[in-house]
């Protein structure tokens, strides 16, 4: 038998164990706002009973623990998927920039009511549309060689090769963005490196005390998963629950201890590399942000920047060299048309941006008149190019620009199919660990009248007791 | 399935981003016209719509060389007429001037009209584009007048100087189709072009063969006439008559030409149109698609996060 004080004493622990649930009801409400968090629940167990003449008798309740509900399985998945969101969302924003950067866009003024209407009000105001006006501009010149065709060569040549400069510009400012980008990404990984071996350290103190370091151990996979979205990691539990990380197999954490870091150098050949900073072992990244902006810039960035490269310095070659073996009107010679050598340097030569009279068009010395290499110069519109893969000037733009666009659109789909696998693992996480508030509400309700019920006993036990010491005295 | 409080602001902030970005992809292609303006929208239609946007362009192109050419060959046409007519009215001279009833006075007097012809025929050939300021007759070579004269005490033409050249300038008018409406003023080559005034192909040497024939009227050398001039000249208006011919010819190439180029070019219009213009009513229905789900969205997503256990405690 408890007798009145053992069950006051049960009364009294009732209390505590509905006002823990009470706690842990408040601290998940309070956190259902909180990112990654993992909603806790109080485990209550009967207490242990007695043995009496009369059988067993409980001794009321207490609180066992309180759990984190989580699933490592979502949580692993989650990495994973993070890792090749941050991919392909790096990709997508290098190669945006690289569209943007190339300029080469449709424009129209206007629905037209059916496909069947012929007249488009479709312009390009890209580099495809200013070559094709230099091919005509000179196409135009052997027509009429006025001194308005000239001026009209040189103007299309102008604009046609600050184009190309502001092309080049852009490309070279997309690659320093992506520079920026990497080294970002490798100094938040290095952060995240340090605070998951701090809080290995935190969580194996308080677990040895016996406690669960709940919102420690949320704190800890918030910062995997940020970690993965930048770079692909292994990990391992350790001793004292601790998280080991590796990459390709070289080892970042042991247990509470950060062994090395990230860093990035330049390969011989210009290309962006991770190593570990103490070993200097070279890291082959298949995932993450990470490699996902080196991959697209030393990949489809510097593909566009060769392509442009190549596309001006043969179009200055092929021009320089019709161009070069003509004379002007006067019968005079010696000036090159274009100067430069690749899109960042490719102007107009400055004497025939000053005196257009100086294009030298004709065949002969003696031909003033003769506009026969202007034909020639329009002409190269459609003579393939043997070091533009056997292409034509125009039609090696255009693919150069299909090439970024088919880049850009898979990168767009990859990241829209990613964005819809990461919302299905994210409702799916919270279906376990996400707080429900109407949940919390009726636990809430219910540890209030569980703990309403108590207080009756206590309040019960107190009469009874004033029952008893009244018997004494009356 | 247990839902979390956030997993409905979650999707729900997920669902309203992609349908909002959808109608913004609509509106944008409503607007604009276009189904692609991007190369990431759609690389090959990207690709197919600049190669047929250059191609376009180039046949403006053509179209305005026809346009510069065909006015070229109108100024040259009105030249070889009134070529024509002087070269016709030389030869009457000839004629008339054989007839043994002339008197070395008639001779005189047409040997004065002769000498007016000679001027008008060095005019027309020193006729200026007025598009370009260029000569008509002087071939590719540029500078002084095609044709100097020398003259004598009176005033009277006695020889004539070419300063061109026999070449003419070819411009595009198509693909792999080029065409010129010069003349060159002399061509001695006997090959290429013929010539406008001298032609040796043709044996035609219009200012030399008038001096001659003045020269012949002045000495009332009535004989070399008939038998020499009369002859001559003869050759002077077949070239001539061949150059209008040749005209003619050249403004026909033209016209086909320029419908050519014109029908290529709306053929062209037609596959830019299919390769990246809109289709406007599927795009409107799409877009309502959309508008449609977005106010459903908002109408659903707004009662349901109002509602919760809180709205009926106590």
């Amino acid at each position: 038998m408890l007798g009145l004080f053992g069950t006051l004493n049960m009364a009294a622990r009732s209390l505590q164990t509905q006002m823990t649930g009470v706690e842990v009801a408040g601290q998940n409400l309070a956190n259902v706002n909180t990112p990654g968090y993992s909603r806790q629940v109080v485990k209550i167990a009967a207490s242990a009973d007695i043995g009496t003449t009369v059988g067993a008798e409980g001794t009321g309740a207490s609180v066992t623990g309180i759990q984190q509900i989580v699933s490592s399985l979502l949580n692993a998945q989650i990495q994973t998927q993070g890792g090749t969101s941050g991919y392909w969302n790096a990709q997508q924003t290098i190669l945006q920039n690289a569209q943007n950067g190339l300029d080469e866009f449709l424009n129209g003024s206007g629905a037209t009511p059916s496909a069947s209407t012929t007249s488009s009000s479709t312009t390009d105001s890209g580099l495809s549309g200013q070559l094709t006006s230099l091919f005509n501009a000179f196409s135009s010149l052997a027509a009429s060689p006025s001194t308005s065709s000239q001026q009209a060569v040189i103007g299309a040549a102008q604009q046609l090769a600050t184009t190309f400069n502001q092309i080049s510009g852009q490309l070279g400012a997309a690659q320093t963005a992506a520079n920026t980008t990497v080294s970002t990404d490798v100094a938040s990984a290095n952060k995240l490196l340090t605070s998951i071996a701090s809080l290995n350290k935190q969580i194996a103190t308080a677990q040895f005390s016996g406690g669960t370091a709940n919102d420690l151990l949320d704190q800890r996979e918030q910062a995997l998963e940020s970690l993965s979205a930048l770079t692909n990691i292994t990990t391992s539990t350790g001793a004292n629950g601790a998280v080991n990380v590796n990459i390709n197999g070289q080892t970042l954490i042991t247990g509470n201890t950060l062994t090395d870091t990230l860093q990035t150098y330049t390969g011989a050949n210009g290309n962006l590399l991770v190593q570990t900073a103490g070993g200097g072992a070279d890291l082959t990244l298949t995932s993450g942000s990470i490699q996902g902006t080196i991959d697209a810039r030393d990949g489809e960035l510097t593909t566009m920047q060769n392509q442009v490269d190549a596309f001006a310095s043969n179009l200055i070659s092929a021009v320089n060299t019709v161009h070069d073996s003509g004379y002007n009107s006067a019968g005079g010679n010696g000036n090159n048309f274009f100067t430069g050598t690749n899109a960042a340097t490719i102007g107009v030569n400055s004497a025939l941006a000053n005196n257009p009279g100086l294009i030298q068009i004709s065949s002969s010395p003696t031909n003033g008149g003769d506009t026969s290499l202007a034909l020639q110069l329009s002409q190269l519109a459609g003579t393939t190019q043997t070091a533009l893969n056997s292409q034509t000037f125009g039609s090696y733009y255009d693919a150069t620009v299909a090439g970024l666009g088919n880049a850009l659109s898979n990168a767009n789909t990859q990241v829209t199919n990613q964005t819809t696998v990461s919302n299905m693992l994210q409702t799916q996480l919270g279906s376990v660990s996400g707080v429900n508030t109407d949940e919390e509400m009726t636990n809430l309700m219910m540890f209030q009248r569980a703990y309403e019920a108590s207080a009756q006993v206590v309040t019960t036990l107190n009469t009874m007791m004033g029952d008893t010491l009244a018997m004494k005295t009356s | 399935m247990r839902i979390a409080t956030n997993a409905y602001t979650d999707s729900m902030l997920s669902q309203f981003n992609s349908l909002a970005s959808q109608q913004y992809t609509l509106q944008n292609q409503v607007s604009t016209g276009l189904s692609v303006q991007a190369p990431s929208d759609n690389p090959t239609a990207m690709a197919n719509t600049l190669n047929y946007l250059s191609n376009q362009s180039t046949q403006t192109q053509y179209t305005a060389n026809i346009t510069t050419l065909q006015t070229r060959a109108t100024n040259v046409d009105s030249v070889l007429q009134s070529l024509q007519t002087i070269s016709s009215r030389a030869g009457e001279i000839a004629t008339s001037a054989g007839s043994p009833t002339n008197s070395q006075s008639d001779l005189n007097n047409y040997a004065d009209e002769v000498n007016q012809l000679i001027n008008q025929v060095v005019n027309a050939a020193n006729t200026k584009d007025p598009s370009t300021g260029k000569y008509l007759f002087g071939g590719t070579a540029s500078g002084s007048a095609p044709f100097t004269t020398t003259t004598d005490a009176n005033g009277d033409v006695t020889g004539v100087t070419y300063n061109g050249n026999s070449s003419v300038n070819q411009a595009q008018i198509g693909a792999g189709l080029t065409a010129s409406a010069d003349i060159p003023g002399a061509n001695t080559s006997g090959t290429g072009p013929r010539g406008l005034i001298t032609d040796s192909a043709s044996g035609a040497d219009f200012l030399n063969h008038l001096i001659s024939l003045r020269d012949n009227l002045t000495s009332g050398n009535t004989t070399a006439i008939t038998n020499t001039d009369s002859a001559n000249l003869q050759k002077d208006e077949n070239n001539i008559a061949y150059q209008v011919a040749n005209n003619g010819v050249i403004q026909n190439q033209l016209t086909t030409a320029a419908s050519f180029a014109s029908s290529n070019s709306t053929s062209l219009s037609q596959m830019i149109s299919n390769s990246s213009s809109a289709d406007l009513m599927n795009t409107m229905v799409q877009l309502n698609q959309a508008q449609t789900s977005y106010q459903a969205a908002l109408q659903s997503g707004a009662k349901i996060m109002q509602l919760s256990l809180l709205n009926y405690i106590q």
